[in-house]
């Protein structure tokens, strides 16, 4: 295997290439072309979701040169200015033999500008994002950082989310691909996972896993990798189980990677396997139950609730602390899995319970339960009027196929009584 | 609609006119002013169970307000299948425009809102607005179950018609009506067992009646028959995961209740409404432990409105009933 960071191998060169985000990416490239309103621009995002990775792509496709500095340049506001003066003006080398069409500023991580070394260094920036010639792209994480305040108002915004896990896994698996190694989707789901939309790390983390080695199987994926950033989620769910208190689990959460819903999910799944027993289970279930009351009540807005969740949380996981034994966790969280799985099913029922509701003037959601049950029987045996049926309905043959094999299922696991 | 073409007969026998209804005489009549007197109609609100003629009602109306050409100025939404208030916003503005002053001879278009108390506070207060904008063009005719859950405002912009269940015999009646015109014979019996299972749903009814009649497939429908339908139809997944529970086996009972919200497609409200139903099928339980188990279903069913995930409120749900059968069984 080649020793070159797969990092650098697989860095987008056009802005095609750059996964996810879309919607920053238009917006970006809107800016890029107009440069109207605003000189300067403000990427913020988390790490990896590819900031840096978007202005060099798109420097590419749009013929632009980019004078970079980052936060390992020292920022005082001399060494700014002597770096970020030549970046205004081409050679004519550049300008005639390689078609370039004038220069573009990469500030790269701003919001790394503090501290006693980087003196000035905010001022500076104001002062080019403010003189400037040539446009001026700015990359940061945290945008709300109170000295960063000046610079809000000066750039346009653009957001960049975290990419989304599918997309993550599809280009795994591209990279595999090339790399010829054969990768159980299910690996590449948990790295991906695990990566929380970073795309840089999951890229380093397959490569980690995959040195010398020309397959990647589930169990692989599973010694994922303590990332000093914080717990990823093998570590949270560990920690969290097996603390011996509310409090010490409370320190694990604090410390964790893991978005709170997943992590919500993920101890929901986990929890039958963490308590054997059906009292403590129940009894730990109804605090879990309680936490998801207030999610539920945090909704999008109310945050200051969200300390509630986390402490129902903590306790859901410590009902018995001394009778903690390890066990294999369930990651990522089923609902999410089989929803996966069973999308196209779910497709076409979603289609027939509306073919049902608009001939019976009901909704989707009512026609799954009150319609369904009796077309499964109406329509179970091949028949004249089975056929009209369908035709009165608009069902296809997909869905009438759909309708009759559901039946058969139905009936297959009947019966489970209770002596 | 011929009577060769198959057809379900919920739609078949739904009643074109007021006239035809067969119960609710006191609303009926009430609305019968307003189809004398178009102009003094104002927004109307239905609140009622399943199967009680609010749909019906409303599209009776509108038939006999706007005359042959109804369909083109009544729009039907659901408010539970529609995405969002701006949905609904844009077609209700598409439509009142369209349908303004275009037409003399129609008072105004309808707008039938089914479902309506599937919305938000937050979007019932932005169709307030829109009822006000297009009340000069429009009639909203609201639907849902609950009134409670409609803001005040609304409310009081509305006048409310309750609808309650059907009566037993009107129920044994309308049956007996649909049967004889499909040339089948309704013993009482069976027309009794329909009645008790559809629980003053009509439109269920007729649902098994249908059934019942294809499944047979004899001109007369036996009691036997309707037990076996709806024994077929009920979801047995939900009974299935009622023992597994009851039985201690956790996990598996999960399982069941995983495979009915992905594969069947079911809502965590579908699925406890059919819990609390099963419950009282099940025959090893005392009507002390089922009042019991009735309590706690009750409570994860105002948990699950409250909630953000379904799936944690219905697993803690069946925790709670795997609890139940372990303490059950160091009892005995």
């Amino acid at each position: 295997m080649s020793s070159i960071m797969w990092v650098e191998k697989y860095r987008p060169r056009t802005v095609a290439e750059v996964i996810g985000n879309e919607e920053a990416k238009a917006s970006f490239i809107d800016w890029l072309r107009k440069k109207s309103r605003k000189r300067a621009v403000l990427l913020y995002g988390p790490a990896g979701v590819g900031k840096t990775a978007l202005v060099h792509a798109a420097a590419n496709d749009f013929k632009y040169k980019v004078i970079e500095m980052n936060a390992s340049d020292t920022r005082t506001e001399e060494a700014m200015m002597k770096i970020a003066g030549p970046a205004t003006s081409l050679t004519s080398l550049e300008k005639f033999s390689l078609g370039i069409k004038g220069s573009l500023l990469l500030l790269d991580e701003v919001d790394g500008v503090f501290g006693r070394e980087d003196r000035g260094g905010v001022s500076a920036i104001m002062r080019i994002v403010q003189e400037s010639r040539v446009p001026v792209v700015l990359t940061a994480n945290d945008p709300d950082i109170e000295r960063l305040r000046p610079l809000r108002r000066a750039c346009r915004l653009i957001r960049l989310r975290g990419v989304r896990i599918p997309l993550i896994v599809a280009f795994l698996q591209k990279i595999c691909l090339v790399e010829n190694v054969a990768a159980e989707e299910e690996a590449l789901e948990m790295i991906a996972q695990n990566s929380q939309g970073d795309v840089r790390s999951a890229v380093n983390d397959i490569q980690t896993l995959c040195e010398g080695k020309r397959t990647l199987r589930r169990e692989d994926a599973q010694r994922i990798f303590v990332r000093n950033k914080g717990f990823n989620v093998y570590e949270t769910l560990r920690g969290m189980f097996s603390a011996g208190s509310a409090a010490e689990a409370y320190k694990v959460l604090d410390g964790s990677l893991m978005d709170y819903d997943t992590l919500l999910l993920t101890i929901h799944d986990n929890l039958p396997l963490r308590y054997r027993d059906p009292e403590k289970l129940a009894t730990a279930y109804d605090v879990l139950s309680k936490a998801d009351v207030f999610r539920g009540r945090v909704g999008t807005e109310n945050w200051q609730l969200l300390s509630y969740v986390l402490e129902l949380l903590t306790q859901s996981t410590t009902i018995a602390p001394k009778e903690y034994q390890p066990f294999n966790f369930i990651f990522p969280p089923t609902k999410l899995t089989l929803l996966k799985w069973t999308r196209s099913e779910r497709t076409l029922l979603e289609k027939i319970c509306a073919a049902i509701g608009s001939r019976c003037h009901v909704s989707r959601r009512f026609a799954n339960s009150e319609f369904i049950p009796f077309l499964k029987i109406i329509l179970g045996r091949e028949s004249e009027q089975a056929a009209q049926m369908a035709a009165w309905l608009g069902l296809d043959k997909e869905s009438i196929d759909y309708l009759r094999g559901k039946d058969q299922q139905i009936g297959a696991d009947e019966d489970e009584g209770i002596e | 609609m011929s009577h060769s073409e198959a057809v379900m007969w919920a739609e078949k026998y739904r009643p074109k006119t007021l006239e035809e209804v067969v119960n609710l005489k006191d609303v009926i009549e009430s609305l019968k002013a307003f189809l004398k007197n178009p102009a003094t109609m104002p927004h109307l609100l239905f609140a009622g169970m399943p199967g009680t003629g609010k749909t019906t009602v409303a599209l009776c109306i509108a038939q006999q307000l706007l005359g042959p050409g109804w369909r083109n100025f009544t729009l039907e939404l659901n408010a539970s299948d529609e995405r969002g208030i701006n949905m609904v916003r844009e077609r209700v503005k598409d439509f009142s425009r369209y349908s303004k002053g275009a037409f003399a001879d129609i008072p105004y278009a309808i707008i039938i809102l089914d479902e309506s108390d599937q919305m938000t506070p937050e979007a019932q207060t932005a169709l307030r607005r829109i009822m006000e904008t297009s009340s000069r063009t429009c009639r909203f005719i609201l639907i849902c179950n609950y009134s409670s859950k409609i803001i005040e405002p609304i409310q009081s912009r509305c006048a409310i018609f309750r609808f309650s269940a059907l009566r037993g015999e009107d129920m044994v009646k309308h049956l007996k009506y649909i049967a004889e015109k499909e040339r089948l014979e309704l013993p009482d019996d069976a027309a009794k067992t329909i009645v008790e299972f559809s629980e003053g749903d009509l439109r269920r009814a007729i649902n098994i009646l249908q059934t019942s009649a294809v499944y047979g497939g004899e001109r007369t429908i036996d009691e036997g028959t309707v037990f076996r339908v709806v024994g077929q139809a009920h979801p047995k997944q939900v009974q299935v995961m009622l023992n597994k529970a009851l039985n201690g086996n956790f996990l598996e009972a999960r399982n069941t209740l995983y495979d009915l919200m992905t594969t069947y497609g079911l809502s965590g409200t579908d699925i406890i409404r059919q819990m609390h139903r099963e419950l009282y099928r099940l025959s090893y339980l005392s009507p002390e432990e089922k009042a019991e188990l009735a309590n706690v279903i009750g409570e994860y069913d105002f948990r699950l409105s409250e909630g953000a995930n379904e799936d944690i409120q219905l697993s803690a749900l069946l925790a709670q009933f795997t609890r139940f059968s372990k303490s059950r069984a160091n009892l005995r």
